[in-house]
């Protein structure tokens, strides 16, 4: 890995540190907060796409595992792998890979606008939404005895607010692709 | 900004070596899993809660620690009572307890720089494979720490822009100006991190 590469990861993980001091936003149609952080997966594989996202999420993990309160809200430390919501923050990782397999399969420049926005929206909903949810729903199942039907029912509440974020996501990624371009760099 | 969660002082936890408190979470989690008995996650959580309140936290502090990840258990625990049966659900509850507070009992006695040797020795056999190195890990941690204060204070100046031309502070509109001009700069330091020959390449 070059120089260059390692500084992207590790300031794409600075920049998930600081996207959790952002104050949640709150919307009256959608039932929890939006917290910019939780954007931060969609943003990473579709910015530097999947080797370096998800590597820039395994180090943002690694400053939460060794007791530095990151996470938004100012949580952080092992306490948050063993709560019932630990499958979600280690699927991060993995999420976004994914993501960044699909924005860099999909998306190219010199491609009409319109396409870009539909790839990286289907990137942001499939590794941001289906992947993540599809690791994290039967460990909140496993871990807390919640039959995974329950789990998954609840977890719609989430829905919405995350099909906001994708999108949000995608117009800044676009928007940061047009600017500085660095999804297909070799990693 | 950054301000580790550990706490001085000199309790038993914090004597024992970051290793072996790490190795006791690993085991607790497996046998604390494998235990359907209420009387064994009753006194895993027991000792696990005096441990926590032992390393010297104030009541408050440890309960905002904890607050967050408690409030999803019991919210999961009241919808299992009408699924489950009751003794079901104190097993399951008191084990994810009991966990989470050893976790946090660990995190609290542990330095960020006792962890980064541990982080070192766990990476010695991808070292050895040529897939990671040890050495760029903690770079890379460094440079986080380094340049959160920067990017947040970028952050604030681009949020008084926003205020300043009358606009909403939306994240849509951060985002993308804050992530090029953080990004811009990785060349710059890239080239300086390669000058100091930092990473002996």
């Amino acid at each position: 890995m070059n120089t260059r590469d390692l500084v992207l990861i590790a300031l794409f993980a600075a920049i998930v540190v600081v996207l959790g001091l952002i104050p949640p936003i709150t919307l009256g149609f959608i039932p929890v907060p939006i917290t910019a952080q939780s954007m931060g997966v969609m943003l990473a594989g579709c910015i530097l796409g999947a080797k370096r996202g998800a590597l820039a999420f395994l180090l943002f993990l690694l400053l939460v595992a060794i007791g530095l309160p990151v996470l938004s809200g100012g949580r952080g430390g092992l306490a948050v792998f063993a709560g019932p919501s630990g499958g979600f923050i280690l699927g991060w990782v993995v999420a976004t890979f994914v993501t960044g397999l699909i924005a860099q399969r999909f998306v190219r420049e010199g491609q009409p606008e319109v396409r870009q926005f539909v790839g990286f929206f289907l990137a942001s909903i499939i590794g941001g939404i289906v992947v993540l949810y599809a690791i994290g729903m039967p460990w909140v199942s496993a871990v807390t005895g919640t039959p995974f039907i329950t789990v998954a029912t609840g977890s719609l509440a989430f829905l919405p607010g995350d099909i906001l974020k994708a999108a949000i996501a995608t117009l800044a990624a676009r928007a940061v692709f047009a600017g500085y371009p660095l999804l297909h760099v070799r990693a | 900004m950054l301000t580790s969660l550990h706490i001085e002082g000199n309790s038993w936890l914090h004597r024992l070596p970051v290793r072996a408190k790490l190795l006791t979470l690993v085991a607790l989690s497996i046998l604390l899993f494998l235990s359907g008995s209420l009387p064994v996650q009753l006194t895993a959580f027991v000792i696990s809660g005096g441990l926590y309140l032992s390393v010297g936290l104030s009541w408050r502090e440890a309960l905002k620690r904890v607050g967050f990840v408690f409030f999803t258990i019991i919210f999961l625990a009241a919808v299992n009572l009408f699924l489950l049966p009751l003794s079901e659900v104190s097993v399951l509850t008191l084990r994810l307890m009991a966990l989470v507070l050893f976790a946090a009992a660990v995190t609290a006695t542990t330095t960020i720089g006792a962890f980064m040797d541990e982080i070192t020795v766990l990476l010695t056999p991808l070292e050895r494979l040529g897939w990671v190195r040890a050495a760029d890990v903690s770079l890379a941690l460094g440079l986080v720490l380094r340049f959160v204060p920067d990017i947040f204070a970028r952050y604030q100046a681009i949020r008084e822009a926003h205020r300043a031309r009358g606009l909403p502070v939306r994240p849509l509109t951060i985002i993308g100006p804050l992530v090029i001009l953080t990004l811009k700069d990785a060349d710059t330091i890239a080239a300086a991190i390669d000058a100091r020959g930092f990473r002996r390449q």
